[in-house]
């Protein structure tokens, strides 16, 4: 496959032309390329490059969603060939911000990195219960559950919501990540989630990381 | 006795700043003072008289420069109908953000905002603010961008921004009129400030700040009589030069914005407002943290007069009173440096 083309495409996609994306992604299939390849070499590496910008600053949010936009275009056509081939996805997250908290713009820029990136992303939306959370994870039973929250008011439905977990007896099924402007690697820690992350690229990268760590103990 | 306001409309801001002989402390403070009439924040909203208590109480504990009423930015989305949840002691909050496309426009067109029970009530509360208290007095009301991003959502607006500006434009068009409506509303009501809230423009580019925010800021702050005051939270270093350019007399900037670093930025005869961290510091901190950045802060803006000490946003319900007390303490002790003259406090050389 000649990188040009994805580079077409991935231009269109960090430029939000979702149309352009679409054909594109349409005109490979056509040509008989593998649709993991198209996903893998195509759309998420032009993904996480639009994640690195805006976190440098170069471009902001209405930049970054609608690029994602872009991205859904070409996964829109993708997603029903890579659920025939049972092609493997990254992993699984649950994701809303917490009970209380309406603040949506950096959970919906975490939940599209993630796709972005190959995850299948359930998202739960905003003021999110604690039961909400916990019968989320037992029915998807994800890799992840991505947590939420902008208000110094509502971060402890973090906290609770992780206890819940733990009277529910599930715990031990998910990695909980944890992110939003007030909080910090400290709290993260002191609530008993598994990580935190400053921004959307950032928790990408330790999801994976995470990931990386259960497979490497699960083979030893 | 404190000096009388009236007449005070056809002053300006940098005036009342530089004809006082000490620096200006405000904080941005409504909230806790629903905790010195033993109300909720829901009583508060719907009642005028206790609101106006509420504020009182505040003005008569800590003597702040300015009274401002309670933040709710969520007052004119309710007035237009929108579901509005009213949680007892936390901010209300729209619910529902229907409008996608210019046609579900119509459906508010026939609607005067002004006639909404809740409205009226906060108008009542300046009102009461301006007959009764002597020192400057200030109301908030809802930016355009952010009523655009309540009616649409936050997320579909920034991306109108980028491939349907027509949209985006019509609906604040339809926005500004009603910002527009209820701040003249509060200006007859005795208004002397208005702060014009705009968070939701907060992750805008500079220059998408210049066509979606800056003309709409710049229409509702002309003809008004208030001293108009634009208020962003957020990191909005990147935005204070166009902040600049919409003609607010002045700028109220949130904590994670380097005050010192920006001030060269900013016309001298527009004013810096803030910017200690309201929840950080204020919430979470001692009194001796707060009297540290205000320390740090005023020692930093020593340089420059266009400064009025305050918070970098609304102090939250749970601000402990001795930290707010040091606010005004340490900001009052600190003596006002500028053009190179240490203007002292009167109260230090007695
Ligand atoms: C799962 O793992 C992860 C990992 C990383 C994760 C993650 C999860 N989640 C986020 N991340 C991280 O990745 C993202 C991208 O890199 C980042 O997400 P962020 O969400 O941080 O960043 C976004 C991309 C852009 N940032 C934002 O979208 C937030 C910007 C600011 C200005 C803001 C906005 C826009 C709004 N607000 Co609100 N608002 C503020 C914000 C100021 C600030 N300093 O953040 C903040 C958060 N608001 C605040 C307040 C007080 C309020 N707001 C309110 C309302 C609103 C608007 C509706 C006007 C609007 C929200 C629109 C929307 N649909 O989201 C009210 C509450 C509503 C509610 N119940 O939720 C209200 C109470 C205001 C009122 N008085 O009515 C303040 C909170 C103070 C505090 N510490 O408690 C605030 C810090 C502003 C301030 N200085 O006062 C990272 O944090």
């Amino acid at each position: 496959m000649p990188s040009e083309e994805f580079k077409e495409m991935q231009d269109a996609l960090e430029a939000g032309n979702a149309t352009v994306v679409r054909t594109l992604t349409e005109k490979a299939l056509e040509r008989g390329v593998d649709p993991q390849v198209i996903l893998n070499e195509g759309l998420i590496p032009a993904m996480g490059r639009v994640g690195e910008k805006f976190k440098r600053n170069e471009v902001y949010v209405p930049e970054v969603l609608v690029a994602a936009r872009a991205m859904y275009a070409g996964l829109d056509v993708l997603r029903p060939l890579l659920a025939k081939s049972g092609a493997k996805r990254a992993g699984k997250m649950v994701i809303g911000t917490v009970k209380g908290d309406l603040h949506d713009i950096g959970k919906n820029l975490v939940r599209m990195m993630f796709e972005g990136a190959g995850f299948e992303v359930v998202d739960l939306g905003t003021d999110v219960s604690e039961k909400r959370f916990v019968e989320a994870v037992r029915s998807e039973n994800p890799d992840f559950l991505g947590m939420s929250a902008l208000l110094t008011t509502t971060m402890p439905a973090m906290k609770t919501t992780i206890d819940a977990l733990k009277e529910a007896g599930l715990r031990e099924s998910v990695k909980v990540l944890v992110g939003g402007a007030p909080i910090t690697h400290r709290y993260a820690r002191d609530i008993g989630a598994d990580g935190y992350a400053p921004d959307a690229s950032s928790a990408v990268d330790l999801a994976k990381e995470l990931l990386g760590q259960a497979s490497s103990s699960a083979a030893s | 006795m404190r000096r009388p306001v009236a007449g005070m409309r056809q002053e300006k801001l940098i005036d009342l700043v530089r004809r006082s002989p000490q620096r200006l402390v405000f904080p941005l403070m409504g909230y806790p003072g629903a905790r010195l009439t033993g109300s909720t924040l829901r009583q508060n909203g719907f009642n005028a008289e206790l609101h106006f208590m509420s504020i009182c109480k505040l003005v008569e504990r800590f003597s702040p420069d300015a009274a401002f009423f309670m933040m709710d930015l969520s007052l004119e989305a309710g007035a237009l109908g929108l579901p509005v949840r009213y949680p007892i002691n936390e901010s209300p909050t729209v619910e529902e953000h229907p409008v996608k496309s210019l046609a579900d426009l119509d459906q508010f067109k026939v609607l005067d905002p002004l006639n909404d029970a809740r409205i009226r009530s906060f108008i009542r509360v300046m009102e009461l603010m301006s007959k009764n208290l002597d020192i400057p007095r200030g109301g908030y009301v809802t930016g355009p961008f952010t009523l655009a991003g309540l009616m649409m959502g936050a997320s579909e607006l920034a991306m109108a921004t980028i491939i349907d500006s027509g949209l985006v434009h019509g609906v604040l068009e339809f926005s500004l009129g009603v910002c527009k409506r209820y701040a003249r509303a509060l200006a007859e009501a005795g208004a002397d400030i208005v702060a014009i809230l705009e968070p939701t423009a907060a992750f805008l580019s500079d220059g998408a700040f210049r066509t979606f925010c800056g003309p709409y800021i710049r229409h509702l702050i002309e003809d008004m009589d208030p001293m108009m005051v634009l208020h962003i939270c957020g990191n909005t270093s990147h935005l204070v030069k166009e902040m600049c350019k919409t003609g607010a007399q002045g700028l109220s900037l949130d904590a994670p914005v380097d005050f010192p670093s920006i001030a060269g930025d900013v016309d001298p005869d527009v004013v810096l407002i803030g910017n200690i961290d309201p929840v950080g510091i204020m919430v979470q901190g001692t009194p001796h943290d707060v009297r540290r950045a205000v320390k740090d802060l005023i020692d930093g803006m020593a340089s420059h007069q266009n400064f009025i000490l305050s918070t970098g946003c609304d102090l939250p319900l749970e601000t402990p009173f001795e930290n707010i007390e040091a606010f005004m303490e340490e900001g009052r002790r600190c003596v006002r440096v500028c053009d190179g003259h240490a203007t002292l406090d009167p109260a230090m050389m007695a």
